[in-house]
Order: C-alpha cells, then sequence, then structure tokens
C-alpha cells in the first residue's frame, strides 16, 4: 500500500453493511464512533425517530479555523451542502448532533455506492473549502493582472493579503496563500520523537530533491523545506512567538497547471491533506522493516555465537569411553576448578 | 574488505587470544564471592592487567580491559552522521535488550563506547575460546556493514516514496 486513500474505508464500509441490511428488510441499530487521521472522529447512529434514517457526524480539529477561514462569510455549511446536493438520499438536518461539527442525514431507502463513496470524503470536502477559496481567489488576481512573459516587471507579482490557515492538529499548520501566478501551500510541523525528526529530514531532503532528479516528474509542485517560517507567513506572525527549534515548514508551489479543472483541484487537495499522514505513514514503515531486519540480524549473530559452545552431548561419549575427563561430585554435579 | 580493515581486524583477533587467558578467581575482598574483577571498585592492582587500546580512526575503536578472571571489550562503531548515529544506537539497544541470549553481551555500554562484551571465566570454560573471538571480529565486520545497508535503505525508501507521491500531481 503505497499511496493512502482520501476516502474512509470505515464509512464506506458501514455505509455498505447498513444498505445491504436495509435491502434485505431488517436495517442496522448503528451507533458507531469511527477515527481518523488528525483527530477526526465520525460518528454513525440511527436517527431517534426512523431506523431507515442514519446520522453521519463528524467532529474534527480543523472544523474551527476553516469555518472562520473566509472572514465571517459563513461559507463553508453552503459549501459542504453544495457538495452533496446532487446526492438525493443525503439531506442535511437543521440542527447537528450535539458535540460534532457537522452532521449528514443519510436515507437508507434510495443510497447508492455513489453517496456512499461521497460521505467517505466527508472530511476531505471540508479540508476542500479554505483550497476551493484560494482556487477562486487566484482566478481573480490572475485577471486583475495577467502573468506576462516579461520578467523584469517581476515586481508587479500581486499576491493576496489573506491567508487561509487550517489548524488541523495541536502545534500543525496547513497554510494556504493565493498569489496572481500560483499557489503556495505551506505544511509546518513538528516532529515530537528525536528518530522521527532525523527520518524526516531524510525523507524531506528525498521530496526537495525528486522532481530535479527524476525528469518524469518535472511538472511535479515544487517543493521547499525549511527550518525558518517562509516569506509568505513571515508578514503574517510578526505576534508569534512560538519560536521552537524543532519546527520544519515544507511548501509546495502550485501553478495553474495543477488546479486548472474541478478534477484536478479536488486530487490535487486530495494529495496535499494527506501530505502529512503519507509522510509519517512511511516512516513508521522504514522503522518497522529496520526492526525486522534488526531482528533477523541478531538470530544470525546468536548463530555465530552458539557455534562457540561447547557441546555437552560430546563430552559425554568421551566420558563413557576413557577416564572421565570431567570430574563430578557425587550428586552429578560438575566440577569447577 | 579494504586495506585498512584487515590490519585493524588482526590487531584486534591478537588482542583478545594473549587477553582471553582466564582463569577461576575468588573475591579476594568478600568471603564466597567470585565476580569479575574487571567490573568491581577493586583495591587490588594486581588483579587487573594492563588495558590495550587498539584504534583505527577516531571513529573506530576497541578497548580491551583484561583482569585476572574477566574480560570486558568496548567496542566504538563508526558513526559518520546524525542517522548512522540513530542506526547505531537503535541497533546496540535492540541487542542489548537480548543479552541473555548472547551470554558474553554488557547490558550497558561503557561511557563512550557503542557496545561492551564481557567474558568472564565461566564463558571461556563453557565455550570454545578462538570461536569467541571469531564472533567478536564478526560482529565487527557486520555491524558496519549492516549500519551502511540500513542507511542506503532509508534513502532508497525516501527517494522511492518522494517520487510516488509527487508523481501523482503529474497529469
Amino acid at each position: 500500500m503505497l499511496h493512502l486513500k482520501p476516502h474512509n474505508l470505515l464509512i464506506q464500509k458501514t455505509f455498505s453493511e447498513a444498505l445491504e441490511a436495509a435491502a434485505a428488510g431488517a436495517p442496522l441499530t448503528l451507533d458507531r464512533i469511527i477515527s481518523d487521521f488528525d483527530y477526526t472522529t465520525f460518528h454513525i447512529s440511527n436517527s431517534p425517530e426512523d431506523k431507515a434514517l442514519l446520522w453521519l457526524s463528524i467532529r474534527t480539529k480543523a472544523w474551527q479555523s476553516i469555518a472562520t477561514c473566509d472572514g465571517n462569510k459563513n461559507g463553508l455549511l453552503p459549501f459542504l451542502e453544495s457538495k452533496f446536493t446532487s446526492y438525493p438520499s443525503v439531506s442535511i438536518p437543521s440542527s447537528f448532533e450535539s458535540g460534532y461539527d457537522y452532521t449528514l442525514q443519510i436515507d437508507l431507502k434510495s443510497l447508492d455506492a455513489a453517496t456512499v463513496l461521497q460521505l467517505s470524503l466527508v472530511k476531505t470536502l471540508i479540508f476542500n473549502y479554505p483550497f476551493h477559496l484560494s482556487f477562486s481567489e487566484f482566478i481573480e488576481l490572475s485577471k486583475q493582472q495577467p502573468v506576462t512573459d516579461d520578467f523584469s516587471m517581476s515586481s508587479s507579482q500581486s499576491t493576496s493579503k489573506s491567508l487561509y490557515t487550517i489548524r488541523y492538529r495541536d502545534d500543525e499548520n496547513i497554510f494556504i496563500k493565493p498569489s496572481n501566478d500560483r499557489i503556495t501551500v505551506i505544511f509546518e510541523t513538528i516532529f515530537q520523537d528525536e528518530t522521527d525528526k532525523v527520518f524526516g529530514k531524510v525523507f524531506l531532503q528525498e521530496f526537495v530533491d525528486a522532481r530535479k532528479r527524476n525528469r518524469s516528474i518535472q511538472s511535479a509542485p515544487q517543493v521547499l523545506f525549511s527550518h525558518e517560517p517562509p516569506l509568505e507567513l513571515q508578514q503574517h506572525q510578526q505576534g508569534s512567538t512560538n519560536t521552537d527549534k524543532s519546527r520544519r515548514f515544507i511548501t509546495f508551489v502550485l501553478f495553474p497547471r495543477h488546479f486548472q479543472t474541478v478534477e484536478l483541484q479536488f486530487s490535487t487537495v486530495c494529495q496535499l491533506t494527506l501530505f502529512r499522514n503519507y509522510f509519517h505513514y512511511h516512516i513508521k514503515c522504514s522503522k518497522a522493516y529496520m526492526h525486522s531486519r534488526m531482528r533477523y540480524r541478531v538470530d544470525s549473530f546468536i548463530k555465530v555465537l552458539n557455534r562457540a559452545k561447547l557441546d555437552e552431548d560430546d563430552e559425554e561419549t568421551i566420558d563413557e569411553k576413557n577416564q572421565p575427563h570431567q570430574r563430578r561430585t557425587f550428586t552429578g554435579r560438575k566440577m569447577v576448578y | 574488505m579494504s586495506q585498512s580493515l584487515r590490519p585493524y581486524l588482526t590487531a584486534v583477533r591478537y588482542s583478545l587470544e594473549a587477553a582471553l587467558t582466564l582463569s577461576n578467581f575468588s573475591s579476594q575482598e568478600v568471603e564466597r564471592h567470585n565476580r569479575p574483577e574487571v567490573e568491581v571498585p577493586n583495591q587490588s592492582a594486581e588483579l587487573l592487567l594492563q588495558p590495550m587500546h587498539i584504534s583505527r580512526n577516531e571513529h573506530e575503536q576497541v578497548l580491551i580491559e583484561p583482569s585476572i578472571n574477566s574480560i570486558r571489550v568496548s567496542l566504538k562503531v563508526k558513526q559518520a552522521d546524525e542517522i548512522e548515529q540513530i542506526l547505531v544506537h537503535k541497533f546496540t539497544r535492540f541487542l542489548e535488550q537480548r543479552a541473555e541470549s548472547f551470554y558474553i553481551l554488557r547490558r550497558v555500554p561503557i561511557q563512550g563506547y557503542s557496545i561492551s562484551f564481557l567474558i568472564t571465566n565461566k564463558h571461556t570454560e563453557s565455550m570454545k575460546t578462538g570461536k569467541l573471538v571469531d564472533f567478536i571480529i564478526e560482529f565487527m565486520e557486520e555491524v558496519d556493514k549492516e549500519i551502511s545497508e540500513m542507511k542506503l535503505f532509508l534513502n532508497a525508501r525516501a527517494r522511492f516514496v518522494a517520487e510516488a507521491y509527487l508523481g501523482e500531481f503529474v497529469y
């Protein structure tokens, strides 16, 4: 499993099960809590009135920052709603389940596989919102100030004043900054573990170098890596007191070719939101591999050491034939001189 | 095997063979105790012999501390950079956690070294001395190989993973 999938397999499975059971005439009684990356929890339960109606609630750490990133326009709820309007079995209840950020109501009678897939993407859809905003802002900015080939006018580059922040973990954030010719996505990350830090450094260095080395992925976004906040962030973070040495900044520079169509936009966002998970997942994988390798190596060392052991049986046979080499006490213990 | 590794290992082998002449020796201070004299704070200097220090370079050294009934062999494994440091640390700790199946491995290395062995007269009585020396020499060869292989693997994996991730953006 090289790549992580943007949809949540457990949600997909739960709904498929519920769908089958409902089709068989015996709707399931569900009360499932499903965890996802980045402290996200889903809750799937029956609606209190009708067993054929299911509720899917989500709580995520990033909700607060995503809901406020558009500057009090409250665009997030309409945005999510629009993602589900083409699926008739999904409706949005007037009030959300308490303790959760967002709830969808699903009618099992008209549920189909495509809807299930869309439902399992709900976390990615929430993360999609700030990206969606920056894509539209990019279009505006590039209209105001079209990109020219004249590099002497490089000072004419205009960047958006807004910086979209997704606070998706305790100390780790994603920043998105649109400008007229590109969109910059910056990951701020912290490594808790000393080993992770070193392994992470190796991995990040390869992310930076991969594009230069391999011609076939030249058109991928440029990746930069630094310990200092990049310039895009510095003007926004003047008051920030967090000067932890272990902070790392990973910058992805998206060019228009990465978000030309809606499908491209979506797959780009899926990839980017999974970046941290992908990256940490592979660090863990390498650790696991090394562990199994060391296990094997220990076994081979023990084999070499066991060669040094005197063979007990050999001594015994000699003892029987010739004079006893080994002196023993009356109880049969060996004498040690 | 590189040109300078051969004489280094030969020197270690002969020094170990010379040092591994152990005899049973009961403690002079505590009655009915028989303990490795190299490990205990010692009042009697005659029980400790001259330590031998063999050094290939500043990163690769062996310290052999002989005494009347035990010797302690400490190895310093090459650690060229941060990654190798971590790998060596992980690997030696992994071995030390399994010290009971290694008989002669010391659970904690002595200060300044990566891994230590403690061979007592009990071990030389129950194992062939020549094979013990072979084991330590083979260990020294294999550890370096293992560490550099793990490092190569890590780099290769990182490269592959990064290219696979970025490849997803190519349309």
